[in-house]
This record gives C-alpha cells, structure tokens and sequence, in this order.
C-alpha cells in the first residue's frame, strides 16, 4: 500500500468559526484550483482562492452576528454552488459572486445550530426543534426529546421520501418520515456530526457516517424499515471528538477516502480494505481543534489536498504536492522570493500595528487617571468540553482559547482527583486547600508558550457533588481572566443508555407528593449527566442509565407526582434518595420516599463485580511480581526452571505495565465502591457498621467471591 | 530530520543517572551501566567485530554484554582515566559504603575504598593545579579526591547531600573548577578546595554537565534546565517531567555544543546553549537513563547516545552540511509566517480590546452600573489599584507565625482570588488563595512562610471584579520578599543567647544599618547614632538574634543558631564586599552536641566490627550445617535432615535480624557522619574567603588524627 504524504501549508486565518462552516466551492474541471468558502463568529462571510500561494479574496461580507454553519446548495441537479450560511433565527444564501440572493428569518424561537440543504429543500434545526422548508414555506415540525447536534436528509434524487436524520445528544440517530419518527437507532456515543457516505449515501443512498463526542467513527446504513450497522472504528488511542467527516479520495485509488476532524487537533485519513472496512492511511496533529474539513484542490491545480479550518480560524491544506526545496549555496536555506515579500510586509503591517497599540495602550492607562471612566474588556472566545469517557469513568476538560493561554486555576468544592494527560505540557502547581472555605483542590496549569489547547483528566466520586471551576487567562492585554463552571453530578459516572437488562433484581426507590413533572425533571437533572435540561414532552418520562464503572442500571420513570427509581445497585439508590430529598426539602415541598429493596441484588452485583475485581487482583500481582523475576532472569540467565506461569509474565511484562498504567487506582476505586455497598445496604436497614468497614477491607485482601458474600450476608447481624 | 544511526535493545534494565562510556582497552568505546541487583554490564560490541574477520555473523546482543557482580546497590558509576598519560580507562563504581575502582580489561581492581558518607556522584578529571587526575566523589556533605593509587588528595566540605558533580572551567582561568550540586538547593563552585561562588537554586541539583565557553548546564528535580555563564544564570525552561541526564553535545554541526535533555517521559531534546530554543527533539519509549558521547561505531565520528530504562540504546551522528541546522523537518518560511500571522492577530484582538472599552465608556455613566450584564463582564472603575503590604504576623492559637502579603483594592471592587507564583517557598511553584463567595471583599490575606532565608521575588497575580462576574481583570506585579524576613524585633527584657561570634569590619555602621534595613522585613527603617544595637526573634523557633556593632567596627552576633550566624556573616560580607573575614565563634551548645556526636561515631564503629564478626562466624556455621543436612539427606535419615534444615532455618532467621540491625547502625552512623561534616561546613559559613578554607582543611587534619580539642579550638578561632 503506498504511503501517503502531505505537507501542510497554512493559507489565511479568519475569526473563530463554528464547526463546519468553510467549504470547497465546486469547479466544473476536475482538479481546477477550488474557491474557499468561510464563515467565521464575527459575521464575516469570506470567499477566496489561492494564487502563485497568496490568497485572493473574492468577496468578504461585513460583520454582524455569529455564523453558526455554512452549507452549500443549489437546485438539484445542477452544481450546487450556492452558499448558505445562518445566524441566529435566520438563512441566508449567497451566489460564488457575493451576491445574496436569500435572506429568510424563519422566526423560530431557538437560534439555529444546524442547518442541510438539497434543492428548495431546507432542513433546519435549533436545540430541540427540527424544521422543514420548501421553498420556505413550512413543511415539517419535530420536537426532539434530547438536543440536535447534525442533521442530514438522504439524498433526495435517489431515495423516494424526504428522509432527515437527526443526531441526537442522546446517544441516538432519530430517522423522521415528515413531522413524524420513523425509528432511532443507538449509536456508540452521543453523535456529534453526520456525513452522507461516499458518493451521495452509498450503493442505495441511505448509508450514513457519524463521529461522536468520545471519538468514535460509525457507517449505518437507514434503510426504510430498519436500520444495519456497517462498521465502527473504536477510539482507542483515546482521541479527540471527531466534529468534521469528508469523504475525499485523497489516496488517489478510485475509492473515496474517509477525512476526519478531531476537536483535539488530530486530522486523519481512512481508507479501505477488500472487505470495505477503514484502515488509518495518515494522521497529523494540527495545533488547534478542527472544525471543518474538506477534500479538494486548493494550492495548485492538479494536486488533491485535505482543507482544514480550525477553531481559531486558520485555514490549512496538506497537499499531495510535494514542497519545493530549493538548495542554494552556503548554510541558509534560501527563502524563496515570493516568501521573503510576504515576510517582509506582514512585518511591516506588524509594525504599524504595533504603534497603533502602544497609542491605544497608553490612551487606556491615562484612563486610570479619570476618576469616571471605566475598564471594561469584552470577552474573549473560549472552546471548552467536559465529558465522561466511558473507557475509564473519567470526565475530560478541554479548554481552548482563541489566543495563547497563560495559566488556568482549577477550583473544586468537591473532592475530585486531576489525572496526567500527556497530551498536555502545562506545568501543574498543586496548592494547599482550605476546606473552610470551600476549597478541595487549588490547582494552577501554567501553560508553555503558544499552547491554546489545554486538556485534563478529572476523576469524580459518586455521591460527592458539586462545581468545578475554571479561571482562564490569556496572554492578551489588558489581562482578564474568564470563569467557567462545570458541574459535578451526584452520579457522575453515570451513562445514558438506550436498554435495560429486565432480568437483574432491582431495588426500588418512590417518590410521591405535590411536585409537577418539570420539578422532578430539574431534580433528576440535578443528579445525572446526559440528560437535556429542558423538560422533554410527553406525561411520564422514562430514561435508563448504566454506570460507566460498574455496569450496573439504573432506570428512572417519572411524572407529575410520582417518581420511580430502579437500580440493581444499592449505592446508587441511597445517593439518590439523599439528593431528591434534599433539592425537594429546599424547595419545602413534601415526599413521601418508600423503597423495596431486593435482598438478592446484593449477590448479583457483587458477582457483576467479579471479573473485573478478580482481573485487577490479579493484574496488580502480576504486576509487583514483574521487577522481582527480571532480576532473577538477571541472575540466572536461563528461564527453564521457572513455571510456566512466571515465565508468561516475565514475556507479557510490557503490556501488563502498559494496562496497569492506564487505569490508575482502578483497585482502590472499586475497594471503595465495595464499600460504599456494604455501608448503603446496612444503612437501608437502620444499621451503622462503619466499624466494619475494617474486616471488610480483610475480606477484600483475601478476595474469594463467596466469601465477601458471605460477609455481606453475615455482618450487620 | 535527524535520525539515529544506530538502534540497540540490551535487554538490561538501566538504572537512571548511571551510563557511562569508557575505553578500558585504551581503544574501543564500551557502554557502561548498572543495572538491577547491584550488578554493572559492560557492552563491548567491539571484539565480536574483530573476531568475525570480515564476513557477517550472526549478532546476539546479549553475548556482548558482561556482567559485573558488585554485590551492593551500586549509586554511581563512572569512566575515566586516573593515570596522567591517560591512556586506558578504569571503571569507577560507588555505592552507599564504597568506592571500587576496576581495571575491566584485566579484571583486576584498582583500588577498592570504604566511603563512609556514601557516593551519589562521581567525577573524574584534572582538578586546579593537582598534577594527577583524581576521581572525585561526593557523598553526604563531603567532597572526596582519589588518585590512582587510592590516595585521597583531596577533601571537602559542602552545606548537603551531594546529588551532582561536573568539572569545568568557569573562571576561565585554563584549570578546571569542580561544581557541585546539592540537595540543599545550592550550586558550589570550589576551586580546589576553595568556595569561589555559590548560587541558590529552587530545587535539589539532579545533573550538571559542563559545556563551551565556561558555561554549563544544570537540571533540577523539579523539571527546571538551564544555563549558567560566570554565576549568572544564562537561561532556564520549566517542564512538567523531570531531566534525567544532559549532556552537551554539538548535534547541529555549528560548532558550538548544544545542551542535550534526556527526560523521564523518554522524550531526549536539543536546545541552544544561548537561549535555550529546542532544535531537536525525539522520542524513546521509556524514560531516559543517560546520555554519553564515544566513537560507538569505530569510524572515527563521536555520536551521542541516549539510553532508556528499559535498555534501548540510540545513537545520533551530528547533523551533515545538507541539513543546515534544520533538525526538526520544519518549514522555516511556513513558521516565521506562522508566527507573524499570530503575532498580527494577538495586537489585532488587543485593539479590538481598546476599542470596544473605549465604546462602553461612552455608552454609559458609570452611575448606570450594576446591570446584571455588566456586572458580569466585570467592569471596574478605571482609577482602580491594587495596593500590596508585607508584614511580618508572629502568629497565634490557629496561626503559625508568617508573613503575611495583604492584597487589596482601592475600592469597592472585589478581589476574587490571588495566585502567587514564587520559587522554593510553596510545595509546588504556586500558592492560591481562592475564599468562598460568602468570604469575597476588596481584600486578601495571604500567608507565606519561606522555609529558608533567602530572597524571593513573590509574582502576583490578583482577580479583581465584581462579586457576580465570570471575567475579571488581572493584576500583575512582583514583590521581593528580603532575606531575613521570618524574624521580628524582639522586645527589649528577651534574655541573651549564650553563642556568639566576633569579627571587625572595616565599615561605618551607617552602612550595616542600611543592610539590616533592606535584608529585614520591618515596620519602619531603623536609625541609630552611635553604636548600633539591635535584637530581633526568629519566628521559626530557634531564639532571638542580637547584632552589635561598634563605632570602631567591632561586630558581635549572638545567637544560638549556628546557621544563621552564618548565612548573616555571608551576607553581610557580601554586601560589604569584603573579601576574607576571620571570626571568633563561641558556640557552647553546639560544641557539646559535636562532641557527643563524636563520641557516639566511635560506639558505631565498634559495633559495626562486632557485627561483622558475629556474622562471619554464622557464615562459616551454615556452611557446616548445610553439608550435615545434605548428608543426611543421601542417607535417607530424613530425621537428622529435617534438624539440620531447622537449626539453619533459626541460624538464618539470626543472620537477617544482624543484618537489619547493621542496617540501622549503619544509617544512624551516617546521620552522625552527615552532622560532623555539616557542623566543620557550618564553622567554615562562618568564615569568608581564605579562612573559610583553612578552617574546612585543619578541621579535615583534626579529625584524621582524632584531635578533637584541636577541633574545637579550630572551630573557635579559625585556626589551630
């Protein structure tokens, strides 16, 4: 397979932009130079193209609100090189020229995030409201349970009905059939961009990619009855979310090739197998997170190339081109001609900007002197994402800034663990807390220079709650530092899931009393992640949930008036039982609380339990025996009187370091989860054994699963 | 982009800090390392090559690697050569007790040495004007120098544990000086046995190496790499990973050495030794051993070779005229644009900035403030200020006495929270104070306690706002904490200390006064006319200090604080600029405690050779009774086999209870070794300049020959 090879030239940088809002404009040669079109968060629409390696404007609009998607369109059938853009509640198109030709305030009341085209159809979608226009006028209306982060419509030349599909928050795919749900389909995580497949969807034109938020990649193909998953490339490298697809043959083989943008800065390239499945052909990391990337020919005509634009609005190519080196005489590379003068006048620009700030900087500082004025510096952008990656219970902050980050402090009233990255080179600062006053932990991130990417590990423990925050601040004058807060749920590590396994015993938990269906939504917010904070339509509401760490269930069902909790883990009813009759008391409103508690869940989740606790019991001996038998391999220098066993370890001691690293404390963290089960189980049943807690710990060390049944079954008595 | 030339997998884990290269056979270059279970391997790839007469053989590493059995936890090895022609290398190997020098081409030892404090560093080379090379080992506060012969030429003192050692010329003079590095945060540099200069870092000193034009690089345990030319610090990088090994090497083929990096994520880097800019970086998948140069591949080209823990051995020539110094496989041009688009838009945002305050300026009276809106975006008043004090809070019930740092604004804006970033005085490199929203007011009290005196420049960073904002404006200053800043003046009935020192300075005391008044915090300068007499008390527990002074330069310090009447000497001596000081120090307490000490080394000693005979006399018992129980074992008498097991299973259990006692012996008689060594430093500290050597040197005569009247005598008057 040949190898592939691009280099990367930079091109222009815009405002900050929303995911997906630059795109290619079609040429009717194949392989002819590509116009770009960008839209960026100041308002500016943008279209240029590249000559002799400078861009060329071709017309730029002037600022106004933020643009939140760009997309291309034109009657069908012909090329579709209308460029649509929106901001706000409204849409607007534009010819290649620059000309507006549409301007449609849809007067929805949710802003617009998403938009699709096709023909004089119009598909647009806010933070839970999916529309249908054609020719603007309205066709079709949806309210979605669980916010919309992409739509597509199958292409409508080759599919018969107009079929949108709708990436939902919620972890699924919602196929509509006009105002109505055809069927959902459950993804591997929450869906964060969709892509028609290869050429317009596929054999059939109903095959759709979509990338999640944990990274993942997937192809399903929405027939008319019934979903079929083609494929799915797992994140094991533990990458970045994807926010951008393309389907682009860059490889030059006749077959389409997968691009894909990640929010951690990662662009790759998949190609295919004989078997169609995807193969990584080519990855680089860009500094920034991607936010729209496309296949085309930009540079130089005759050369493919991967465009990515990125959230502080570089614009980027990596070219099949191969970079001109010009080797002259002596020890300096010889700048070509053309770079020098680039060089030369973007310093002279700088200059005069230079001054232009100085005069400006003295003007603000002789305001100190003015006893009425004031200092008041607008907001700077700030990209960030806190998520739960299933992989190891652990939530991830990502914080990017527009301009370089100078330090951010972590703050934290609740006792939360900051795990390494080592994506991430910040220099971290540990400073003693005062619990007095609400500090768990104090934590500086002193950033190296031109880092605007910061990424971090945070692990929670259920039960404890509260709010993380962030003061971030960039290297830009004057200074000012931005707060952002991040809740930490009381079931933190909690997931939302699509299915529920009947066959478990559950222990239930029911609310009653005088509160509507909003206020138990708020309450339910308020102790789980995933889950919209708008109360979803209908009279009862029904979410299940899975623990990312210990696969136990939880299924909540409510309604005005009535609450019911099920879960096959007793911990997690007791954590919910405190929280909802704490948020109902501050609100002094009056719960009746009942539970039934199945004596047999116990036994289950501890054997739930089992192979994970016996895999890291045994992966943790392994792992303290490994330094001791290398050194006996030193002595002895022949293996043969070793037992098998030892001699495997000895051979696999790489990987077993490699998975006893990635999951730091995994032992401890269950260990304690142990025990927050046996305290939760007593404590239902009116008894304190915290004394026990010792034995307990015994009964861990010498782990046998009958045993620490045995004791859950005896102690307490 | 630079890749290595050469690829090795030795099989052998590396201990950290212990690589070197030698030429045991005066020709062929052979990594040296230890590895686990106190043994040291030999890589001689070399002879294998000799031996295959020109046709290609199968190559196994392992059969290259030579294992050499110590025995003991090995803590250092070095490479050089102690004979002055210089010609073959001998092996130097350190533990905690001994210094082993071996001849590896012979198998023979050169010498085999007790060290009693231990070796955690071993350099070898020409020191000043000693005609034969020494190999010089640093153990816990004493500076040892050995010979060929094993003759020890050369002894010091320094203020801690020895982490680092390097020989280099920094003076500039065509000798080379010895810098060490210590675990007490502080570079000394000795030429011969003579402190020249010393530099207070912000960690322990973890390597050293010396580099072109008399400068040369450190690292520190904190992740901190930098350069220092002429006692000043050239440049210094902050990572969050630790520096292993560096080295300095020309990777880029200009000329100049670069400072190579190896760090404990396996990254290996190659900075600039002018500002420190990385021109080259790789990465090995495990954490970094050491770094060495040697012609590796016999061609007649140095390489630079880097190992990892784990065995992984990489070798990288200098780069060759085509690469032009690019080692990094970047586009120049593509950068600079880069860089200058960055640039452009940062100053572009800036405006923006100016513009849209100058926008809401007039878009509003100030009297309008307190929408909702705006109180978010965290305006303030433009004539707001921070104002910063320093004093000195001797503490309460709750409080341990600090200093305390009020930030505070000039009006009703609110200072949300401060961070202050300052070395050496906070665990990490930064200190937060964040109150509760309850607790929020226009001013904060921060707490420091500088555990050391030192200066320190306190970087301050203030969040200041209204109490409802998400954005808030940062103020930025610096404050110098003085030197002596954890001491008060004391009130005037504060019984007097009974140590004390005395010397003369040739100064008006006008001048002293103004030392004290910069290097104490205090509420007010002091002013005196006449004879200047003035106490303060340490809020760090160890008593009051009285300095006096005279019209005729007469100068007594009293304190009982041994350490601090000579961190005072050294500063004073400093600022005065005088160049050698003799002092009379009475120290009573001290010297009871040394003696005590002395006497308490000597019980050590006798235990450790009674011990060492209980256990040659198990020894020879085991042997015995395994023979007796093997025997029975032949014999099927299974009764007197299953005795004899038991009796060595019993003797055995005696032998590992010895052990741990010899074991605890051995560390207290090291604390004790470690107090004498400090107390002749701390009696030298006392001392400037020639004197301060001299008295290093006859304390070092005293102890040899077991004087220790004379020792005291030498650590009251400086001389014997």
């Amino acid at each position: 397979m040949m190898e592939l090879n691009l280099h990367r030239a930079d091109y222009i940088q815009v405002g900050v932009t929303s995911p997906r809002s630059m795109r290619l404009l079609p040429e009717k040669k194949a392989k002819a130079a590509q116009r770009v079109a960008v839209a960026d968060q100041t308002g500016v629409l943008q279209c240029f193209n590249m000559k002799k390696r400078e861009p060329v404007s071709a017309f730029k609009t002037l600022p106004g609100p933020k643009i939140n998607r760009l997309e291309l369109g034109g009657a069908l059938g012909m090329i579709p090189d209308k460029i649509f853009i929106t901001s706000g509640s409204e849409v607007k198109g534009f010819t290649k020229k620059g000309k507006q030709f549409l301007g449609f305030d849809t007067n929805l009341t949710e802003s617009i995030k998403t938009m699709w085209v096709s023909g004089s159809h119009l598909f647009l979608g806010g933070n839970y409201i999916f529309n249908h226009y054609v020719d603007c006028k309205d066709e079709n209306y949806y309210l979605c349970s669980d916010r919309i982060n992409d739509i597509v419509c199958l292409p409508l030349g080759r599919v018969k009905e107009v079929t949108p599909v709708l990436a939902c928050q919620d972890r699924v795919l919602r196929v509509l059939d006009a105002s109505n749900l055809l069927y959902e389909v459950e993804v591997a995580g929450p869906p964060q961009t969709l892509c028609l497949f290869a050429d317009e969807g596929g054999e059939d034109g109903e095959e759709v990619l979509y990338g999640t938020s944990d990274g993942k990649i997937g192809l399903v193909q929405l027939g008319r009855s019934a979903p079929n998953h083609k494929w799915e490339i797992p994140n094991e490298k533990r990458s970045g979310g994807v926010l951008c697809l393309d389907n682009y043959d860059i490889t030059a083989d006749g077959i389409a090739d997968l691009l894909v943008g990640r929010d951690d800065g990662l662009v790759e390239v998949y190609g295919y197998d004989e078997s169609d499945e995807p193969v990584l052909r080519f990855s680089q990391t860009l500094s920034e997170s991607i936010s729209s990337i496309q296949g085309g020919t930009v540079a130089t005509p005759g050369y493919d190339e991967v465009v990515a634009c990125t959230y502080a609005g570089w614009i980027q190519g990596l070219s099949t081109e191969p970079p001109l080196k010009e080797a002259g005489p002596g020890d300096k590379v010889k700048v070509s001609q053309d770079t020098q003068n680039k060089i030369s006048s973007l310093k002279a620009e700088l200059e005069g900007l230079q001054r232009r700030v100085i005069q400006e900087r003295e003007k603000y500082h002789y305001s100190a002197m003015n006893t009425k004025a004031i200092s008041a510096v607008p907001y700077f952008n700030i990209n960030d994402r806190f998520s739960l990656n299933r992989d190891d219970a652990s939530y991830t902050l990502s914080i990017e800034v527009q301009v370089a980050i100078d330090n951010v402090l972590l703050q934290s009233d609740v006792p939360i663990d900051l795990l390494d990255v080592d994506k991430n080179s910040a220099v971290v600062s540990y400073s003693a807390c005062d619990t007095e006053n609400g500090n768990f932990l104090l934590a500086t991130y002193r950033c190296q220079a031109n880092t605007t990417r910061l990424e971090l590990k945070v692990r929670s423990i259920e039960g404890q709650y509260g709010t993380l925050q962030a003061y971030i601040t960039p290297r830009l004058q004057p200074k000012t530092c931005q707060v952002r807060q991040y809740k930490i749920k009381p079931l933190s590590l909690h997931q939302r899931t699509h299915v529920l396994d009947d066959t478990r015993p559950m222990n239930t938990l029911k609310l009653s009393g005088q509160f509507s269906l909003a206020e138990i939504h708020s309450w339910v917010c308020f102790c789980l992640p995933e889950i919209p904070e708008r109360t979803p339509p209908g009279d009862s509401i029904n979410f299940h949930f899975l623990s990312t760490f210990l696969d136990t269930q939880l299924d909540c069902l409510y309604r005005k008036g009535e609450g019911i909790f099920r879960s096959d883990n007793i911990s997690t009813v007791s954590i919910l039982k405190d929280v909802l009759t704490k948020e109902a008391t501050k609100r002094k409103i009056n719960l009746n609380i009942s539970y039934e508690l199945q004596d047999d869940s116990i036994p289950d989740t501890l054997r739930r339990l089992h192979p994970k606790l016996e895999y890291q019991l045994l992966l943790a001996k392994k792992v303290q025996l490994i330094d001791a038998l290398k050194e006996l391999q030193i002595h002895e220098g022949d293996l043969e009187f070793m037992s098998p066993e030892y001699r495997q370890i000895l051979s696999d001691a790489g990987t077993l370091q490699a998975e006893y690293k990635k999951q730091p404390c995994h032992l401890e963290r269950l260990y304690g989860m142990i025990t927050d089960l046996f305290i939760d189980k007593f404590k239902f049943k009116g008894s304190n054994v915290k004394t026990k807690v010792p034995q307990l710990l015994e009964v861990l060390d010498n782990y046998e699963l009958q045993n620490l049944i045995d004791f859950f079954n005896s102690a307490g008595s | 982009m630079l890749v290595p030339i050469f690829t090795l997998k030795l099989n052998h884990k590396i201990n950290p800090r212990m690589v070197t290269l030698g030429k045991y056979d005066g020709k062929h270059p052979n990594l040296t390392a230890a590895t686990t279970a106190g043994k040291v391997f030999v890589h001689n790839p070399h002879t294998r090559m000799a031996n295959a007469s020109g046709r290609a053989i199968e190559a196994s590493v392992d059969s290259d690697v030579s294992l050499l059995s110590i025995n003991q936890q090995v803590s250092a090895v070095c490479a050089g050569s102690l004979d002055s022609l210089g010609v073959n290398d001998v092996l130097m190997v350190g533990t905690q007790t001994n210094l082993l020098a071996y001849d590896v081409q012979n198998n023979t030892d050169v010498f085999y040495k007790d060290a009693p404090d231990g070796v955690n560093a071993i350099a070898v080379g020409q020191l000043g004007d000693i005609e034969t090379p020494l190999a010089i080992i640093g153990g816990n506060c004493s500076l040892q120098g050995y010979d060929s012969e094993g003759n020890d030429l050369f002894w010091t003192v320094t203020g801690d544990n020895v982490c680092s050692l390097v020989l280099c010329d920094v003076t500039n003079d065509g000798d080379k000086e010895l810098i060490v590095g210590s675990e007490d945060f502080d570079i000394r540099v000795f030429r011969k046995d003579e402190i020249i200069s010393e530099m207070t870092e912000t960690e322990a000193i973890t390597a050293l190496c010396s580099m072109a034009n008399n400068r040369f690089g450190y690292a520190l345990a904190n992740g901190t790499v930098g350069v220092y030319e002429n006692n000043s610090r050239y440049w210094r990088i902050k990572s969050k990973n630790q520096a292993v090994s560096i080295h300095s090497f020309d990777l880029n083929g200009d000329g100049v050495p670069e400072l190579i990096t190896g760090w404990s994520n396996g990254k290996v880097d190659a900075r600039s030794d002018r500002t420190g800019e990385v021109i080259f970086k790789d990465n090995l998948s495990s954490s970094v051993a050491g770094i060495v140069e040697g012609d590796y591949r016999m061609d007649g080209h140095s390489e630079l070779i880097c190992c990892s823990v784990e065995g992984e051995v990489r070798g990288y020539l200098p780069a060759s005229q085509e690469q032009k110094g690019n080692l990094m496989d970047t586009n120049v041009e593509q950068e600079t644009i880069r860089e200058l688009s960055q640039r452009k838009q940062n100053l572009l945002l800036e405006l923006k900035n100016y513009e849209e305050n100058a926008k809401a300026g007039q878009a509003e009276r100030p009297s309008g403030m307190g929408e909702l809106d705006k109180a978010q975006m965290g305006i303030i008043p433009a004539n707001t200020q921070l104002q910063t004090s320093l004093t000195v809070n001797p503490g309460d019930a709750n409080k341990p006495p600090h200093v305390e740092l009020s930030v505070s604004t000039t009006n009703d804006t609110i200072v949300r929270s401060v961070l202050i970033f300052a070395e050496g005085i906070f665990e990490g490199e930064s200190h937060v104070v964040h109150p509760s929203v309850q607790n929020l007011s226009n001013c904060l009290k921060v707490q420091v306690v500088p555990p050391k005196d030192v200066p320190v420049d306190l970087h301050i960073k203030a969040f200041v706002g209204g109490k409802s904002s998400n954005q808030y404006h940062v103020f930025e200053l610096t404050r110098q904490l003085p030197r002596f800043s954890m001491y008060l003046p004391c009130p005037d009935d504060t019984p007097e200390p009974k140590s004390s020192v005395a010397f003369t300075v040739n100064e008006r005391v006008q001048r002293v006064l103004m030392w004290i008044n910069q290097n104490f915090l205090l509420n007010e300068d002091i002013t005196c006319k006449g004879d200047l007499n003035i106490g303060f008390i340490s809020l760090r527990g160890s008593g009051p200090v009285f300095i006096n002074m005279q019209a005729n330069g007469q100068v007594t310090i009293k304190t009982d604080d041994l350490d601090l009447a000579g961190d005072l000497i050294q500063a004073i001596a400093n600022f005065l600029g005088i160049e050698d000081l003799q002092v009379t120090a009475d120290f009573p307490m001290h010297m009871e405690e040394l003696k005590n000490v002395l006497h308490k080394v000597d019980e050590f000693h006798s235990v450790r050779q009674k011990l060492t005979a209980e256990m040659a006399d198990h020894s020879n018992l085991i042997r015995s009774l395994v023979v007796r129980a093997e025997d029975a074992r032949l014999m099927g008498d299974m009764r007197n086999m299953r005795r004899g097991y038991m009796e060595l299973f019993d003797l055995n259990r005696d032998l590992i209870n010895g052990y741990k006692i010899r074991c605890t012996n051995h560390q207290e008689l090291l604390n004790c070794l470690k107090l004498v060594n400090q107390t002749i430093q701390k009696a030298g500290q006392l001392r400037v300049g020639k004197f301060k050597t001299q008295v290093v040197s006859s304390c070092r005569e005293a102890i040899k020959t077991n004087n220790i009247s004379a020792l005291f005598k030498i650590i009251k008057t400086g001389a014997s």
